[in-house]
C-alpha cells in the first residue's frame, strides 16, 4: 500500500528539481523560474500536509536510503542517508514548505515585478536552499543533518551575495558564510567524536547515540571516551562541540555577528533565512538531539545562559537602528536566543512552539518589510517613512498582526510560546543559577522586544509621511499581499495549537495540541518523546507563587505587563505626527548601541591578533602539506624523464630487455625457490 | 628410448640459437626465421613431453603452435613489407622513429 512515507523523499527533491530547471533553462520560462519554484514548493507543502496527517493518524517512519560508505569489523561503521519522520520533523516539514511557497509567491512581486536581472539564478538559490533545508530536517543521523546544515550555508551564501556587482552584498555574505564555518569547524569536531563515541550517529532507535549516551550514564552500556574520561564529562565536551555549529548557524551571542549584514540580500530571502531555513536550522539541530542535551546539565545550563543572554543583548541593538530590516534582524537573533533559552530550560515543547510561531510572525514581518520597501523604491530607512498606513492598507494591517505577535501581545501568536519559554524557565530555574539568569534576562528583553518593535511600525505607519515617496508609495500587487494575508491569519491565530495557560487555569483538558503532538500521543518514535525528554532531563518543577495556576498567571501577567509597558513607552514617544529621534537621551549608551557593541571591531581585532597563528598555518599548509604533494609530483616527472630514455624504438633493445628481464626473473624464482 | 635430457637439450639449444639470432641480426627476415626457431624448441618439448607422457594433448598443441607459426609469418612478411617501403630497407635497427 502506498503510503504518505514512500514520498518523503520527494519532499526533497522537488525543490530540488526546481533548482535545476531554474538553473539550467529558467531563462526561457516564463517568470524565470518562478512557476517551478511555487509548484515545486507546493507540491512539497502538499506532500508535507500528508505527512503530517499521516503521522497524526499514528505513524512515524524511518529508513535508510542508501548506505554510501560501511567500516569493516565487528562492530563498522555505517554512514548512511536515511530520513525520520516522526512528530516534530513532520511538523517542521510543513513550516519550511509552507514558507518556501508563500516566499517564492511574493518574489514574483519583489523580484519579477521590480524587474530585476539574474533571475533564474536567484530561484535556483531558492529551490536549493529549501531542498537543502528539507534535507536537514529529515536526517536521520548526525552527519547526514551536518551535510545538510553545510548546505544550508553554502545557499544562504550564495543567496545573500546575490547582488554580487554592488559592493556590500559580496562582502555580507562572506562573512556569513566564515562566521557560520566557524561555528561549524566545532560541529565536525562533534560529529567525529559522537562517532568516535558511540558508534553511530542515527538519532532515533534503541541504538542511536541518544539513546547510547542514556544507557552509558546508567552504567548498562560501555562506549568509547578519550583518556578514560567520565562520561559525563566527555558527554558534556561533546554536545558542546555540536553547539558550536548551532550558535553559528543560529545567530547567537558571540557568533551573531553575520546576520545584521546578511540584510544586503533580497528581502524574500531575509525572510526564508529568519524564519524557516537557515537560523531555523541550529535551533532544530538542539531540538532534534535533545535527548542528547537533557543528559548534561552544564550543557542545558549553557544553552539557557547563551539564549537568555542573546535575547536580552541582540534585543538592546535592536532599539536604536534606523532602518527596518536592521531592526528586524535584531530580533530574529533574539527570538532565536529565546528559543535557545527554552530549549535550555527544560522547555522542549516551548522552544518548538516558539520556533513554529515565530517562523510565520518573523517572515510575515519580512515579507512585509518588503512590502513597504517595494513601496518607498528600496529606501530602508524609517526616518523617510511615516504614514504610510492609509496607503497600504493590507501591508499595515498584517504587520501589525506580526508586530503584536513579535512584541507578545495576548492573544496573539508569539503571546503563548513566549510566555510559555519563560515559564518553563521560571518553574525550573529555582534551583539552577545559570538558568536563572537566563530567565532573568528573557524577561528583561521582553519590554526591549515590544518597544522596538512598535517603535518601528509607528516609524513606519504612523505619523505624517516624511519623504516624497512616503507619500507616494509605489502600490504592491496580489503577489505581494496574498502571501501577508495568509501569514498575519497565522501570526494570529497560531496560538490555538498549544493553550497550555488556559488548560491550566481554566481546568479544560486537551487542548493543548503541541504538548500531545510532540508527546507521541498520536504516533511517534519510542524515545523522542517530550515526556521522555523531561524523565531524562535534570530539572525539577518549583512554583515559586505557590500553585502551579498562580505561577501560570503571575508569569503570563508580569511578561504581559513588560509587553504592554515597551509598548506604552514607544506609543508615548514615536506615535506622534512627527516623531524626532530620542536617542540623545541614551548618552554614552547611544553610540555602543549604534555600534553593536563593538562587536565586529572586536572579532576584526581578535582576527588580527591571531594572525602569527593562521600565518604559521598557512605556512604549514602551503610547505609541508603542499611540499609532499608537490614532491611526489616532482620526484614522478623526473624519474619519468630519466626512464622514458630505455624506449628506443629498435626493435632489438626490446629483445634484450624481455631476456634479460626473463632471465633476472628465472634467477629470483630460482633463488627464493631455493634450486640452488 | 631416447631419454627425456636429450630432448631438452635439442630444444635449448635450438632456443639459445633462435634468441641469439633475434639478438644480433639486423636483417628483419632473419628476425623472423630466429623466432621460428624459438617457436619449434618449445614444440620439440611439446611432443617429447607428449610422448613421455603418454597423452596426445602435447601433439596436438604442437600442431596447433605450427599453424599459429604459419599466421606468424605471414604477419611478420607484411610488417617486412611495409618496412622496405617506408624505410627502404629491412633493417629492424632503421625502425626506430617510435620513441620518446
Amino acid at each position: 500500500m502506498v503510503t504518505a512515507f514512500d514520498y518523503v523523499p520527494a519532499i526533497v527533491l522537488l525543490p530540488f528539481v526546481s533548482f535545476v530547471v531554474a538553473l539550467f533553462v529558467g531563462k526561457n520560462m516564463p517568470k524565470k523560474g518562478a512557476y517551478g519554484g511555487i509548484a515545486a514548493t507546493a507540491g512539497s507543502l502538499l506532500l508535507s500536509i500528508w505527512v503530517l496527517l499521516s503521522v497524526r493518524g499514528g505513524g512515524a517512519h524511518q529508513e535508510t536510503y542508501w548506505t554510501w560508505a560501511q567500516g569493516v569489523g565487528s562492530q563498522p561503521f555505517r554512514l548512511e542517508f536515511g530520513a525520520l519522520i516522526d512528530p516534530l520533523s513532520a511538523l517542521m516539514l510543513v513550516i519550511v514548505t509552507l514558507i518556501a511557497t508563500l516566499v517564492h509567491v511574493f518574489s514574483l512581486g519583489y523580484m519579477n515585478d521590480e524587474g530585476e536581472r539574474d533571475l533564474p539564478r536567484y530561484y535556483a538559490g531558492l529551490g536549493l536552499f529549501t531542498a537543502s533545508m528539507l534535507g536537514f530536517v529529515i536526517a536521520d543521523n548526525l552527519l547526514m543533518a551536518f551535510m545538510f546544515f553545510e548546505l544550508v550555508g553554502l545557499c544562504s551564501f550564495l543567496l545573500i551575495g546575490f547582488h554580487f556587482r554592488e559592493p556590500g552584498p559580496p562582502s555580507a555574505a562572506k562573512k556569513a558564510f566564515l562566521v557560520t564555518r566557524f561555528g561549524d569547524y566545532f560541529f565536525l569536531v562533534g560529529v567525529v567524536a559522537v562517532f568516535a563515541t558511540f558508534g553511530t550517529a542515527a538519532f532515533a532507535g534503541a541504538e542511536s547515540f541518544p539513546a547510547l549516551a542514556e544507557g552509558a550514564l546508567n552504567g548498562n552500556v560501555d562506549v568509547w571516551t578519550p583518556g578514560g574520561l567520565d562520561t559525563m564529562t566527555w558527554f558534556t565536551v561533546v554536545g558542546l562541540l555540536v553547539l558550536g555549529g548551532v550558535v553559528g548557524k543560529s545567530a547567537q551571542f558571540p557568533l551573531h555577528t553575520w546576520l545584521p549584514d546578511a540584510m544586503e540580500g533580497p528581502t524574500p530571502v531575509s525572510a526564508l533565512i529568519h524564519a524557516a531555513t537557515m537560523v531555523a536550522a541550529g535551533v532544530y539541530l538542539v531540538a532534534r538531539m535533545y535527548g542528547f542535551y537533557v543528559l548534561t546539565p552544564t550543557t542545558m545550563g549553557v544553552i539557557a545562559l547563551v539564549g537568555g543572554f542573546t535575547a536580552l543583548f541582540a534585543g538592546t541593538m535592536g532599539l536604536v537602528k534606523e532602518e527596518l530590516k536592521q531592526v528586524l534582524a535584531y530580533s530574529t537573533i533574539s527570538q532565536y536566543g529565546y528559543m535557545m533559552l527554552g530549549l535550555g530550560a527544560g522547555g522542549y515543547v516551548a522552544a518548538v512552539f516558539h520556533l513554529t510561531t515565530h517562523a510565520f510572525f518573523k517572515a510575515l514581518l519580512f515579507l512585509g518589510a518588503g512590502s513597504v520597501i517595494i513601496a518607498m523604491h528600496h529606501n530602508e530607512n524609517m526616518w523617510d517613512m511615516g504614514g504610510l498606513k492609509d496607503e497600504m492598507p493590507v501591508t499595515y494591517w498584517t504587520f501589525l498582526a506580526g508586530s503584536l505577535a513579535l512584541a507578545g501581545i495576548f492573544p496573539f501568536a508569539g503571546f503563548w510560546s513566549k510566555d510559555e519559554i519563560l515559564y518553563e524557565a521560571l518553574i525550573h530555574g529555582g534551583s539552577e543559577p545559570l538558568l536563572f539568569a537566563g530567565y532573568a534576562m528573557g524577561l528583561l528583553a521582553v519590554p526591549v522586544t515590544a518597544f522596538y518593535t512598535f517603535r518601528m511600525v509607528f516609524l513606519t505607519f504612523h505619523g505624517n509621511a516624511r519623504s516624497e515617496i512616503a507619500r507616494n508609495p509605489e502600490p504592491v500587487r496580489w503577489n505581494v499581499k496574498g502571501p501577508l494575508s495568509v501569514l498575519g491569519v497565522l501570526a494570529a491565530v497560531t496560538g490555538v495549537i498549544n493553550m497550555v495557560p488556559v488548560q491550566k487555569v481554566l481546568g479544560i483538558e486537551g487542548i493543548d495540541y503541541l504538548h500531545l503532538w510532540l508527546d507521541n500521543h498520536w504516533g511517534g518514535i519510542e524515545g523522542l518523546s517530550s515526556h521522555h525528554y523531561a524523565e531524562i532531563g535534570p530539572y525539577s518543577s518549583t512554583y515559586p507563587f505557590g500553585t502551579e495556576v498562580a505561577t501560570v498567571l503571575a508569569g503570563a501577567a508580569i511578561s504581559l505587563g513588560l509587553a504592554l509597558a515597551g509598548l506604552g513607552l514607544a506609543w508615548k514617544l514615536y506615535n506622534v505626527a512627527e516623531p524626532v529621534e530620542h536617542t540623545a537621551k541614551l548618552g554614552g549608551a547611544k553610540e555602543l548601541l549604534y555600534n553593536n557593541y563593538y562587536q565586529d571591531e572586536f572579532q576584526v581585532w581578535l582576527a588580527n591578533r591571531t594572525r602569527g597563528l593562521s600565518g604559521s598555518a598557512d605556512t604549514f599548509d602551503q610547505g609541508v602539506v603542499d611540499g609532499v604533494v608537490n614532491g611526489v609530483s616532482s620526484v614522478s616527472l623526473l624519474s619519468g624523464d630519466r626512464i622514458k630514455r630505455i624506449q628506443t624504438g629498435v626493435v632489438g633493445n626490446y629483445a634484450l630487455l624481455l631476456t634479460l628481464s626473463l632471465t633476472a626473473l628465472l634467477v629470483v624464482f630460482a633463488l627464493i625457490g631455493g634450486w640452488f | 628410448m631416447v631419454p627425456p635430457e636429450y630432448y631438452l637439450l635439442l630444444s635449448s639449444g635450438l632456443f639459445c640459437i633462435g634468441l641469439f639470432g633475434i639478438l644480433t641480426r639486423r636483417n628483419a627476415l632473419y628476425f623472423l626465421m630466429s623466432v621460428e626457431l624459438m617457436l619449434n624448441a618449445a614444440n620439440i618439448n611439446l611432443v617429447a613431453f607428449s610422448l613421455y607422457w603418454g597423452n596426445l594433448t602435447g601433439q596436438t598443441f604442437a600442431l596447433f603452435a605450427i599453424a599459429l607459426a604459419a599466421a606468424e609469418v605471414a604477419v611478420g612478411i607484411g610488417i617486412i613489407l611495409a618496412l622496405y617501403r617506408n624505410f627502404g630497407d629491412v633493417d629492424v635497427m632503421a625502425a626506430a622513429t617510435m620513441r620518446w
